[in-house]
Formats: structure tokens, C-alpha cells, sequence
């Protein structure tokens, strides 16, 4: 149980240094939560630091704001409107805005680290300051952010596909986590609901470790379990009802990820095949309209059980970088974006208004799939020992993973250090998987050679580690070949009623394929994902500049998956994320 | 003699002339050079000196005031700064929390010379602190500014649903309401709208907070004056308080705050709650662009939240300070100024002015509820009740 373990291994690093019991609450809090902070760092390689383009003119003075990419779009635009124009400060320099997105988590991780100095911050949810704020008092007796204020909201909801949404109801009905529930268990899929064509109910959200929409998925799934909207109890999670209704929702999660903008972007991007519905905020599916090509319109079901808020609190940093010059600075930026113009905009990139001056508008409305009547009960956030029961909970009934890790061994892989940073990079992706997941070693070069098969995660880990520690580079590079095999390989296993794990094959290689059998376009006819029997992923990773990161790409996109760009640098960062989707 | 030779004639300055003079022209060069570069006082350049400027020294004082009278407060330092007494004393509003500012001027705050809180309902509370530190009577002049008093707010078409159960909106019902285990599935059949969700701020922290529990006590005891500690002790009260705070939630350090997420996040985020009077006719407008109409009722039991403005004697407030701190509180009783406050919603404190003409607030938002008359009003309780009330209410929190 990766949860678990993790958990032990902070309390045994860090429990004793808080004495306070109130402290190791808040800090644990925190800590729970670490995951979902620690999610930017990916973000952090692949996004502009440049958020609001240009740069600063003369003797100006400059303001670093950085704030949760799901309103990148919004902030851009607006921030580049501020920074043309002429905003004074109180001494009278012309201020200038640096806006950097990046996840909400590193937002505060990264001023508590002290890897950056922002004068601004604005994560997705309050609950970021709150838990920035505990940390930073348990560190240096004072608060991290100051007083805050909602820049926009956005509520989470159910995003599902409107025919789908119209077959179970919605429209004539309040639905619910129930009636997920009751999908996810048909045996049948959508066919008892009269729609046999769209065969089984596919659900997403992201990995409640690492993104903050995964994490509220869970709350309100175990709310929905127990009846209640607040006040859970460790007796509700004791309940095997509570268990089994958990355990029967994520069995149609067709696999996790540390971004909720990549299931919005997947889930659009590859139709009702890929996704039937996935946990989004509502300002993605009002996005969803702005797209061309879309399979069908997208709606937005706010749970009967009842949601959370992503409320996008703005505050100032209280160090000692930030002077009396840059408040007064921050507050003439922060008091332009809550102006009516800026707000304006905000709704047109689908968020709800901070400022109360402001009425809803469209395309809040239901010609774009939301109500903004909706949602009409928000849930409590669970006490920080019932989070971490939660976790665990969820560590117990999640879907289990059986991972081919395909792994390039070829000559090339010893130039600039790759093969020993790429053993690094797969020693700590199998350290991330969880019990329950299995994993299958296949480094190749001329030939195939299956290292490990099927090795339990629960009692084979330290082997595994061991065998990766061992790999060497030599010869050419069969990789359609090996490819294949993983994928043929996951195939049986799914023929022989392992159907209810996720699977998927991640494959690491350098350079071109020199030495398979198999061309490509055969390797893509047989891997091509089409939502029913052919459902695994293959997760690619383009390693250093002579990968064919063309050929890789288009492999990661036929099976539905994810590719990266790999370089000894970073390749543990990308190891990170693909195990975020396990 | 040819009239080149004037040295011969006229009056000879002396040693002692010449070196007047040359001081007096470095004292000019000085005090021009102190008001160019915007210092603000010249006594705190020339220690001792007293203005050379007409109308009396340059002087500036700090109010601490509680924010839900930030907008007309801020208002009005920008027309003081107009008038001729405002060119000299210059206002610092130090926004701060009722309870907060007490504590910043027992604890020897010397940017602050004016406490505002929201109501006198800590004020005895201060004193007897005050008394302990520095002996002496802390407030120097005292008067109101403006009066609101505490009503609940609540999303029209819930309170419709819970009048309908309950009659009445008080904060006896609102206890009972806080007990339905299934919330409005039992209240009104309404199982989507979830649990009854009720709010105020923090007792500790923020006046509204303090006389909600001041005013359930006297709901609970169905008496408007004389609340006593016997009261406030008695087992059944404390069991009925429990079950009140316990279902009950916010709990923010700021009215204003509290009311806004209100409008922000809709019905999924409160029902109903108690605040200013002032407070909800603020947001009234704004709430029909999102979720609704808003309604506001007034609680069977009330009390009155005047605004004192409390001039203190402390020990850092210079004679100069505690006159313009005179001044500036009668500019603020001034008709127009209190006109003003109406416009925010607060009833003036200046009985000249009238509440009843079409544009008020009181007469164009009596649709939504709002109105004049109250029905019982209480007293404000000892500072020992207030005490004990604020001990039995932490214990009800547990480990919240």
C-alpha cells in the first residue's frame, strides 16, 4: 500500500519534531496532501516561466505571481492587458506582472523550499493556503499568505458525455454517486441501460495522491457510501458497504494521472470510446464547447450527494522579500482582476465570478451543459485522520495495475549516463506502484529478453529493484518487436479474466528501431485502442535527442496514452508521472 | 556725499543681528525642505515646537475599527481629508476583527489612539482588562456612530421551506432545525438540498460571532434583560448550546467575509446565518445575480450593534491626538456623513436623519424583509456572562 507506507516513512522522518498535537495534525494535513503539491514539479518542466509574455520595462517594478494552471488562459490574457497598460505603483514605477502557472501544490512547496520568491499566490482551493499557512507556522511561528480572496470559483461535477447523461436520467432527475455506482457495476455496461453499442461504462479521475480532483473524488464517493454530507466517522469507513460501494466505482476507472486538464483533453479529444465520464471542474466542460470535433455535446453533473468548491483564493506572500512597495503593488493588480472587465472575462473562460458586483452570465448556462443553480449542497472536508483512512481505504479497493516495463537496453543507451539515470528513473517507478500491482521487466536491444513476469509488487519489489540495477547497454534495438510482445503478453492476461486491472506497457528507448521484424504500421494495427478489446496503454518515452519521438507519439496516441520527451535530467520526473496513472 | 556711501546712514546690523538672521533663514530653508519632502509633522522634526501652520498642530491618529463598516469609514476620511481640520490631522483606519482591536490596545499598540468595535458587547470586558494593566478608566469620550442590529439571512426559497415546518426563523428553530439528522429531507422533503447549514462568525474573534451566542442565551432563557452567570451555567443550556454549535459552521474571523461566500457559493454553502443588518443589506442586490433572492428576518430576540467610536486615554495618545480624535468623531455624527452610512446600510446614529424616504434602504429593500421596527431588544450582558459564555462555547467545539 503506497499510501501507507509513505505515510509511515514521513511520520518516522518528521512526527517527532512537532510536539504539539495540533500541529502534527495540521502537518499531517499537509503531508497528506504532499503528493498533490508535489504535482507540479512535472508542470514546472513543460510550463512557460514567461506566464504573461515580455519583458519588464525599464526600472519597473516587478511582481512574480504564480497560480494554479487551470486558469492559465484567463491569467494570461488579463495580465498581459495589465502589464501594456500603465499600472503605477505608489512611488510611481510602472508595475509589471511575471504570472506562472504551475501546479497548486508547488505554488507553496516551492516558497517553503525557497526555490522561488513570489510576491503573489493563487492555488486552486483554499485548502492549499490553509494547509501553506499550518506548515509555514510550524516552521517560522508566521502565516505563509495573507488575507485572501476568490479570484473565480468553480464547482467539481461529474463530466459525462449528454446522450450517456440522458440515458441514466439526467435532465428528468437528480443523479448521483449511486447511480456511478450502478453503472460501474453492470455487468452488462451501457446495454442495460438500452444502449448496447456504447459497450462498457469507462469512468476517470485523476490519482487522489497527486492532484486535488482525484482526492475530492474519494471524499465524495465515501460520502455518498455513508449517507451523510459531513461529520464522517472511522465507523462509516469501517462499514462494508462503504468499502464495497468505493471498490465498485473505481473498478470502471480506466486509470488514474496527476492532471485533471489531461483526462478534460483526453476525454474530449478521443470520444465517448475512451471515457464515458470523468471528474472535472465545471470550467472545463464550458471549455469543451469551444471545440469543433467534439463526438457529442458534454454536460455537467453536480452529485445529489453534494461537491466542493475550487474557490482560487489570491493572497500576499508575507516574507521578507516582499516589500511595503510590492503590497501596494499586489494590491493594484489584485484589485484589477476582481475589477467587472477582467472578472468578465474570467466567464467567458467558464469560471463564476469572484467578485459579487459581477451576475452570472453565459456561458454559465445550460446551453453550455452547466446550471448554475448547481450545486445545491457542497460536503465537508474530512478531518485529517479520516483523509488518511481514506487513502488507505482507497489503496485497498482500487484497481490493480499490471505494468510491461519495456525498457531499451541498446549500445547508444551508454552514451551521457542515460542507461544509469534510466535505471534510476525505472528503480523508482517501481517503487511508486502499489501492493496490489504487478509488474514485467522486458529490457531489449537485438533481442527480447523477459527479465521478470508478472512479479507481485507486495513481495517481489526488492528483486525487481535489484534486476533494473543490473541492466547493461549493448547491440541494436528491436522495438516494435518488444512492443508487441508486452502488449500480447497483457493480452492474454486480459483473456484470462484479469479485465478488472488496469494495463498498460511503458516503454523507454533512445533511438530508432533497427532490428524488429515487425513493421510499424503492423504494430499499430494490432495495439490501436478501441475501448473494448483492445484496452491497453502504451505510455512512451522519447530518451534524449536521436529518439523518433514522431513514431512515439503516434503509439502513445493510439492506445489513449500519454508520451514524454526524456533526458537523464528528468527522466525520474517522467517515471513519477507515468506511475500517477497506476 | 554722494549716495553710493550708504553704510554711513541707517540703522548697522550687530554680530548677534547677523547670526539671527542666518538662523532664521536655515530655519525657513529647513521647514521648507520638511514639507517638500512630505514629512508629515514638523513637531516631530523641532521637538517641542509647536505649528507654525494655522488651525494647530499637524497630528495624525489610528483607528482600529471593526471592517463591516470599512466602506463608509474609508468614505469618509477621503471627504475629511478635504476640510480644513483634515489637512492637518491625517486618519490611519486600521482594519481589525472587534475582539482583535481590543486585544492590540490592551497589549500596548501605539498606532492606535480610536477603538471602533462593532458593538459595546466587549467593551466591559476591556475596561476590567485594561484596569489591570494600567488602572483608570481606558475611554476618554465614547459615542455611537451607527446601529445595526443582528438578523438571519437566508436563501428565500429554503426559508419558505423551513417557515413552513417551523413558523418562525429564531434561533430556538434554527436549533431544532440543526438536529434533523437527514437535514431537509426531514425539514422539507428536500433530500438534494442535503444537511440545514447554518453560520456565524467566530465568537472569539468577531463581534456577530460573540452576540449570537449573547442572543441564544437570551432565546434560550426567553428574557431580555438581566442574563446572569446561573444562566449561562445551567446544564440545560449548555446541553441546548452544544447541540446548536456543534451542527453549526463558518466560524470565519469576518462578517463581511462570511456573508460574501455566502453570495459566492449559494445554497451549497449556507442556508441561513446570522449577521449585521448592515451586513445583508449590502449583498442583497448582488445575491439576485447568482442563486437568488435572499431574505432577511429579524430574530425574536435582538440587541443593538452601535458602532461605538472609543477615544482611549492611553498613555501614547498625545493631547493633540485625543482633541483631533474629538474632531474627527463629531465630523463623523455630521448629517452628511451620516447620511452616508444609511447608504451602507447602517440606521445613523444621528437622530436628524430620517430612514424613511423611497430610497433608503430600509423602504427599497422592505421586500426582502428588511425593516424598521424590532421586536425585543436585549440588554448587553456583564463582562462576567460574556466570559462564561465564550468558556461554555469553546467546550462545545471539542476538538474543532
Amino acid at each position: 500500500m503506497k499510501s501507507a507506507r509513505w505515510i509511515r516513512s514521513w511520520r518516522g522522518s518528521c512526527g517527532e519534531s512537532l510536539a504539539a498535537p495540533l500541529s502534527v495534525l495540521l502537518a499531517l494535513a499537509f503531508i497528506a496532501l504532499l503528493p498533490a503539491f508535489l504535482l507540479g514539479c512535472k508542470h514546472s518542466s513543460t510550463q512557460s516561466e514567461s506566464g504573461a509574455s515580455g519583458e519588464p520595462p525599464r526600472d519597473s517594478l516587478e511582481l512574480v505571481f504564480t497560480y494554479g494552471s487551470e486558469k492559465e488562459k484567463w491569467i494570461r490574457e488579463v495580465t498581459d492587458r495589465f502589464n501594456a497598460e500603465d499600472h503605477r505603483a505608489t512611488g510611481g514605477k510602472r508595475i509589471f506582472v511575471r504570472a506562472i502557472p504551475m501546479g497548486s501544490g508547488e505554488c507553496i512547496d516551492e516558497v517553503l523550499e525557497g526555490r522561488r520568491q513570489p510576491h503573489i499566490i493563487s492555488p486552486a482551493s483554499a485548502a492549499f493556503i490553509k494547509l501553506g499557512n499550518a506548515q509555514s507556522q510550524s516552521k517560522t511561528g508566521k502565516d505563509l499568505i495573507g488575507p485572501t480572496e476568490n479570484l473565480v470559483l468553480s464547482p467539481v461535477v461529474i463530466a459525462m458525455w449528454k446522450p450517456m447523461a440522458e440515458a441514466i436520467g439526467w435532465g428528468k432527475k437528480p443523479i448521483g454517486w449511486a447511480d456511478i455506482l450502478a453503472l460501474s457495476r453492470s455487468q452488462a455496461g451501457w446495454k442495460a441501460y438500452g444502449y448496447p453499442q456504447w459497450g462498457q461504462f469507462k469512468f476517470g479521475h485523476t490519482h487522489p495522491q497527486y492532484s486535488n480532483s482525484g482526492l475530492i473524488s474519494l471524499f465524495a464517493e465515501v460520502y455518498a457510501a455513508s449517507g451523510k454530507t459531513a461529520g464522517l466517522t472511522p465507523a462509516d469507513l469501517a462499514k462494508p458497504h462503504t468499502g464495497e460501494f468505493l471498490e465498485g466505482i473505481e473498478k470502471s476507472v480506466v486509470h488514474y494521472g496527476s492532471s485533471t486538464g489531461f483526462f478534460g483533453r483526453k476525454m474530449f479529444a478521443a470520444g465517448p470510446q475512451y471515457l464515458s465520464a470523468a471528474v472535472l471542474y465545471e470550467n472545463m466542460v464550458i471549455e469543451s464547447y469551444g471545440q469543433s470535433n467534439l463526438a457529442f455535446p458534454v454536460v455537467a453533473i453536480y452529485p445529489k450527494e453534494g461537491t466542493f468548491w475550487s474557490d482560487h483564493p489570491i493572497g500576499i506572500v508575507q516574507r521578507d522579500w516582499v516589500t511595503q512597495a510590492h503590497r501596494d503593488a499586489a494590491q493594484v493588480y489584485i484589485q484589477y482582476l476582481m475589477q467587472r472587465p477582467q472578472q468578465e472575462r474570467a466567464i467567458a473562460y467558464g469560471f463564476r465570478p469572484g467578485s459579487v458586483d459581477v451576475p452570472l452570465a453565459a456561458p454559465i448556462d445550460t446551453a453550455h451543459g452547466v446550471d448554475p443553480q448547481e450545486p445545491k449542497t457542497t460536503l465537508e472536508v474530512p478531518s485529517v485522520p479520516m483523509m488518511d483512512a481514506i487513502l488507505k481505504l482507497w489503496a485497498e479497493k482500487k484497481r490493480g495495475a499490471d505494468v510491461v516495463l519495456v525498457l531499451d537496453t541498446s549500445g547508444s543507451m551508454n552514451d551521457d549516463g542515460k542507461i544509469e539515470n534510466a535505471r534510476n528513473g525505472a528503480k523508482q517507478l517501481v517503487s511508486l506502484l502499489s501492493e496490489d500491482d504487478r509488474l514485467s521487466l522486458v529490457p531489449f536491444n537485438s533481442t527480447i529478453n523477459w527479465a521478470n513476469t508478472d512479479v507481485p509488487i507486495r513481495t517481489g519489489r526488492d528483486d525487481l529493484q535489484r534486476t533494473i540495477g543490473s541492466l547493461f547497454a549493448q547491440n541494436g534495438t528491436a522495438l516494435y518487436d518488444s512492443i508487441d510482445a508486452a502488449y500480447q503478453h497483457l493480452m492474454q492476461e486480459s483473456a484470462g479474466g484479469h479485465d478488472s486491472r488496469i494495463l498498460s506497457v511503458v516503454v523507454l528507448t533512445d533511438g530508432e528501431d533497427t532490428e524488429s521484424k515487425m513493421q510499424l504500421d503492423e504494430l499499430m494495427r494490432r495495439i490501436r485502442f478501441d475501448g473494448e478489446t483492445h484496452t491497453i496503454h502504451v505510455f512512451t518515452i522519447a530518451y534524449g535527442s536521436d529518439a523518433r519521438k514522431d513514431i512515439l507519439k503516434n503509439i502513445a496516441d493510439a492506445t489513449q496514452a500519454n508520451t514524454y520527451e526524456g533526458t537523464p535530467q528528468n527522466i525520474a520526473g517522467v517515471f513519477k508521472d507515468i506511475s500517477t496513472f497506476f | 556725499m554722494s549716495a553710493m556711501t550708504p553704510t554711513s546712514e541707517g540703522p548697522r546690523l550687530t554680530a548677534l543681528g547677523k547670526i539671527a538672521i542666518f538662523l532664521f533663514i536655515c530655519a525657513c530653508i529647513l521647514g521648507a525642505w520638511y514639507l517638500f519632502t512630505g514629512k508629515k509633522s514638523l513637531k516631530d522634526a523641532i521637538p517641542g515646537s509647536s505649528s507654525i501652520l494655522g488651525g494647530g498642530p499637524q497630528v495624525q491618529i489610528g483607528i482600529a475599527y471593526g471592517t463591516e463598516k470599512q466602506k463608509w469609514l474609508e468614505w469618509a476620511v477621503a471627504e475629511w481629508q478635504k476640510t480644513s481640520d483634515g489637512k492637518r490631522i491625517t486618519i490611519n483606519l486600521i482594519p481589525m476583527g472587534s475582539l482583535e482591536g481590543a486585544h492590540a490596545v490592551i497589549g500596548g499598540d501605539q498606532r492606535i489612539n480610536v477603538w471602533s468595535p462593532a458593538s459595546a458587547a466587549y467593551k466591559d470586558i476591556f475596561v476590567q482588562e485594561w484596569q489591570i494593566k494600567y488602572n483608570g478608566n481606558p475611554i476618554l469620550r465614547e459615542e455611537p456612530l451607527a446601529l445595526t442590529p443582528m438578523v438571519f439571512v437566508a436563501w428565500d426559497e429554503r426559508y419558505q421551506a423551513f417557515a413552513k415546518k417551523y413558523h418562525e426563523m429564531t434561533l430556538s428553530t434554527v436549533h431544532d432545525a440543526l438536529q434533523e439528522k437527514s437535514g431537509w429531507a426531514a425539514i422539507a422533503n428536500q433530500p438534494e438540498w442535503g444537511l440545514f447549514k447554518f453560520g456565524h462568525t467566530h465568537p472569539n474573534q468577531s463581534n456577530s460571532g460573540l452576540m449570537t451566542i449573547v442572543l441564544a442565551a437570551y432565546d434560550y432563557h426567553k428574557k431580555t434583560k438581566g442574563l446572569d452567570v446561573g444562566d449561562v451555567v445551567d446544564p440545560k443550556f449548555q446541553q441546548w448550546l452544544q447541540e446548536l454549535e456543534r451542527g453549526t459552521s463558518g466560524l470565519s474571523n469576518s462578517t463581511g467575509n462570511m456573508m460574501r461566500e455566502m453570495v459566492l457559493k449559494g445554497p451549497s454553502s449556507y442556508d441561513a446565518m446570522l449577521v449585521y443588518e448592515s451586513v445583508a443589506i449590502d449583498y442583497l442586490s448582488n445575491a439576485e445575480g447568482r442563486w437568488g433572492k435572499l431574505r432577511v428576518i429579524y430574530p425574536e430576540y435582538n440587541a443593538w450593534n452601535e458602532n461605538p467610536y472609543y477615544i482611549i486615554d492611553a498613555p501614547w495618545s498625545s493631547p493633540d491626538q485625543r482633541k483631533a480624535a474629538g474632531k474627527f468623531l463629531d465630523f463623523l455624527l455630521s448629517e452628511p456623513i451620516q447620511k452616508q452610512a444609511l447608504v451602507h446600510g447602517f440606521r445613523p446614529a444621528n437622530t436628524n436623519v430620517s430612514i424613511r424616504f423611497p430610497e433608503s434602504p430600509f423602504v427599497k429593500f422592505a421586500p426582502y424583509g428588511v425593516q424598521v421596527d424590532l421586536q425585543k431588544i436585549c440588554d448587553p450582558p456583564s463582562a462576567e456572562v460574556v466570559n462564561n459564555l465564550l468558556a461554555s462555547w469553546q467546550r462545545t467545539q471539542g476538538n474543532r
